[in-house]
């Protein structure tokens, strides 16, 4: 029996890009207005008495901490509750599980978990590429985020001979995906060909096999699961979640084949839903580079460790494949607005379940889905969250 | 003349990673020409960096242990402070014992005989029992200049003991007169040279050295100054002395100031009977006699030939070829309290071991729990400075000052301890896991005109 406690009754995000024009406030407006939306019954904004905020980077023009502070009086909220979370790549995907936890406590009727966030504010030199400057001065120097996974997808090679293709692979079809999917970055197809002679970018990724710097926002709606029917009649429950920690710094890993903070939390969510990986139709996982894909579906159980290569160049994580992965796009295509990223995976199963994703939506067969992020220094962070329509 | 004989027990060199054709720089200057070549420091080195590695080649040749010694006397016109703690960091990357004796000699290429002569002394005093000297220099001449083509970058260690080792220190000789030639003001990034040829060889240069000569006596094998690439033949021509070995070390190495004349004298080390060093600079010349009875342990070591680049690439190693635009901030200040809690550890290379099950901890300061079982209690140890590549990645997407192909590599270091670090551009292309790779002290970062120092990985290819 799935944990069932809390419902998920709205979900929505806003288109996906470099959104110049957009202020950090008009994203959030725009995200938490699709989620109002979207509820089957309607809502009113102000049935939600707690909003917690997923953003991970600072910006520009005095958003140098967006918190608590600011978003309720932009979102036509102002005296509510407000708690800002960050936990680097899982930053949205925590958000929701505290948000979950603060409607299953009791003390909230209706939470808003919103992630927003604003890459694009500050020159690539500035944004995520300056960390390479950050952390420890030696022995943490000059490791930009693509260098917290390239040595991972270096060691899968030289163990399971994993190739450049399989990993282009990912990429190829997460394009693919992007194209049907008008809330993407992206909508275009790339070959493997272009993935593979694209311009290095940490060796052994190139351009492809990375994901852009995308501005973005997305919000869902939680409320107790007894109070789903006053929204929907189609609701869908949280069937489990969990986190899970890994140490910090990139040379202690006793493996770079895999992340132990997902398959920790993979394994902690999995026990809550009373769900196993054969359980789920399809999954939203953390694909930043190409190989964070293939190590994620093997550490979620999806397929056997050191196989994630070949199943991705197979098609078995294709739509219409054995497990389809990334439907909406993924990191790779839709783009990755840390903040909004979780939120926004989660808004695509949401889809998925209710029949909703148009020309994406998979064959729903068990009726549970899984959401997955992992980051930080040393990928030391990992969330997983479990969706369901069943209530038994 | 002296009181207690002192030995040199073993001796280490080091030069640096790039080499400039001298054809290629007046090239670039619109002139024909140019014989030779000259050393040049890769943008990570610099002759902190270069002085570590003669030292610990250097203890090595002398079978002598960090902790053994008592003082370490460093000659250089090119401290990477001008003012700070130059010769506190270097102490510390070289595991040298907290309460070492020595001093830091600079102000003119004269740098490394001051502390030879320095280092002499203390031991024959008594005041130290073993000690290190250390000439270095990584001169950065002025863009156009006409010596800038000879300007090298090298350095040199002696390990000295009190009594005869495989070779002693006899007599000594110096000469003092305020005459100015070579010379860089107080701010200023490149030595300029006030050099009138004629007037600097027949008044300065030849008659000082051939008085100081004469007060040390004959020798048979002698390590001579030439500063313009002609002037240390005419004298060698003078003396009727051999000094095939310096000028073999010009030939390839160019001029390396301060650790010239050391250089020049490790060259005939190797060859029992009597040897002589001249050293001029900053107006001062001092003239060392050497008594050789073995050959000495490092004396035949090989430098390397390096790795030959165009002359745009040296001046970008140098620092005077800049990119517009404004460079990251490396987030290092170094007066920060995280440099007083993590200097040592950082430049000495060390992890605590945890004494329930033994893994290493890097570095010591920020894990007060183990990662291997969560113990609380550790022995901070020095780790081993050579290891095995078990994954890697090669960075090209970072701002400026990071300068592409940057390799980071997980190495598992002998003693069991795996540690991140920087690698080496010209090993980028060829990096595969299971690599042996030893660790070289380098200059990671440069903050607010303060350099930051730790451990790169180089590539073992033999």
């Amino acid at each position: 029996m799935s944990w069932n406690r809390v419902a998920v009754v709205g979900a929505g995000l806003i288109k996906f890009g470099e959104l110049h024009q957009q202020s950090f406030e008009r994203m959030a407006a725009g995200a938490l207005e699709a989620a109002l939306a979207s509820v089957d019954k309607g809502m009113s904004r102000s049935a939600i008495d707690f909003a917690v905020v997923a953003t991970q980077r600072t910006t520009l023009w005095g958003h140098e901490s967006i918190s608590g502070n600011t978003l309720p009086s932009v979102l036509g909220l102002n005296g509510i509750a407000c708690t800002r979370v960050e936990n680097a790549c899982p930053t949205g995907s925590d958000a929701f599980r505290i948000g979950a936890m603060a409607v299953a406590s009791g003390v909230y009727d209706c939470v808003l978990v919103i992630g927003v966030e604003k890459m694009r504010d500050k020159s690539p030199d500035e944004g995520l590429l300056s960390r390479a400057a950050t952390g420890h001065p030696i022995y943490q120097r000059g490791e930009s985020a693509p260098a917290l996974f390239a040595p991972f997808a270096t060691r899968h090679m030289h163990e399971f001979g994993t190739t450049r293709e399989m990993l282009a692979s990912v990429a190829v079809k997460n394009h693919h995906n992007g194209v049907l999917d008008p809330y993407a970055h992206f909508q275009n197809e790339v070959t493997v060909e272009q993935v593979l002679s694209g311009p290095p970018v940490c060796h052994p990724l190139h351009l492809l096999d990375c994901c852009p710097q995308t501005d973005g926002a997305a919000a869902v709606i939680l409320v107790p699961a007894e109070r789903a029917a006053e929204f929907t009649d189609k609701p869908v429950y949280i069937a489990g979640f969990a986190m899970a920690s890994d140490h910090p710094w990139m040379h202690e890993k006793s493996s770079y084949l895999g992340f132990k903070a997902t398959t920790l939390a993979a394994e902690r969510a999995y026990r809550m839903a009373g769900l196993g990986p054969a359980d789920m139709d399809m999954a939203e996982v953390h694909d930043c580079f190409t190989i964070t894909e293939i190590l994620d579906i093997e550490d979620l159980g999806f397929v056997e460790k050191g196989k994630g290569g070949i199943a991705s160049i197979e098609g078995e994580t294709a739509i219409g494949g054995r497990i389809p992965i990334n439907t909406s796009g993924g990191l790779l295509a839709k783009g990755h607005p840390i903040g909004a990223t979780g939120v926004a995976q989660l808004t695509e199963c949401w889809w998925q379940l209710r029949g909703e994703a148009d020309q994406r939506q998979v064959d729903i067969r068990h009726g549970n889905v899984l959401q997955h992020n992992v980051g930080g220094r040393g990928s030391g962070v990992a969330v997983v969250n479990i969706l369901t329509t069943n209530t038994t | 003349m002296v009181g207690s004989l002192v030995g040199i027990q073993g001796v280490g060199a080091a030069a640096p990673s790039l080499r400039l054709r001298a054809g290629d720089v007046a090239a670039a200057w619109g002139s024909r020409g140019g014989k030779g070549q000259a050393a040049v420091c890769a943008a990570d080195e610099d002759a902190l960096t270069l002085s570590w590695l003669a030292v610990v080649r250097a203890l090595a040749n002398a079978g002598r242990s960090p902790d053994e010694i008592d003082g370490l006397w460093w000659g250089t016109s090119r401290p990477p402070f001008a003012e700070g703690p130059s010769l506190a960091v270097l102490g510390s990357a070289l595991r040298l014992r907290s309460d070492v004796a020595g001093a830091l000699m600079s102000g003119s290429a004269h740098a490394g005989m001051e502390a030879l002569v320095a280092a002499w002394d203390a031991v024959a005093a008594g005041h130290a029992r073993i000690a290190v000297v250390v000439a270095s220099d990584a001169v950065i001449p002025g863009p156009g200049t006409p010596w800038e083509s000879r300007v090298g970058a090298g350095a040199v260690a002696l390990v000295l003991t009190a009594g005869a080792g495989p070779a002693a220190l006899v007599s000594r000789a110096h000469r003092n007169w305020p005459v100015l030639d070579r010379y860089r003001g107080d701010g200023e990034a490149s030595t300029r040279d006030m050099y009138d040829p004629r007037l600097f060889r027949e008044e300065v240069f030849l008659p000082l050295l051939t008085e100081v000569a004469g007060k040390i006596g004959e020798a048979h094998l002698w390590s001579l100054p030439d500063p313009d690439g002609r002037l240390g033949a005419v004298l060698a021509r003078r003396l009727g002395a051999d000094a095939s070995a310096s000028a073999s070390v010009y030939a390839e190495l160019g001029d390396t100031g301060a650790a010239a004349p050391l250089l020049g004298l490790r060259g005939v080390l190797h060859t029992p009977g009597r040897a002589a060093v001249l050293g001029y600079g900053g107006g001062r010349a001092t003239g060392v006699a050497v008594e050789v009875n073995d050959a000495l342990p490092g004396s035949a070591d090989d430098l390397g030939a390096g790795m030959v680049v165009s002359y745009p690439e040296a001046l970008r190693a140098r620092g005077q070829l800049l990119s517009t635009g404004e460079a990251v901030p490396m987030g290092v200040p170094p007066g920060s309290a995280a440099f007083v809690r993590g200097g040592v550890e950082m430049l000495a290379l060390q992890g605590g071991r945890c004494v329930e099950c033994g893994t290493l901890n890097v570095p010591p300061s920020v894990h007060p729990a183990c990662i291997g079982c969560g113990g609380e209690k550790f022995e901070v140890r020095d780790l081993e400075r050579a290891g095995t590549v078990h994954t890697f990645s090669v960075n090209y997407s970072m701002p400026a000052p990071f300068v592409a192909p940057l390799p980071l590599l997980i190495v598992d270091l002998d003693d069991g301890a795996r540690v991140q670090f920087q690698g080496l551009p010209e090993d980028a292309p060829n990096l595969a896991v299971g690599d042996r790779v030893e660790l070289v002290l380098r200059r990671y970062a440069v903050e607010r005109g303060v350099p930051v120092y730790g451990y790169k990985a180089r590539r073992v290819t033999s």
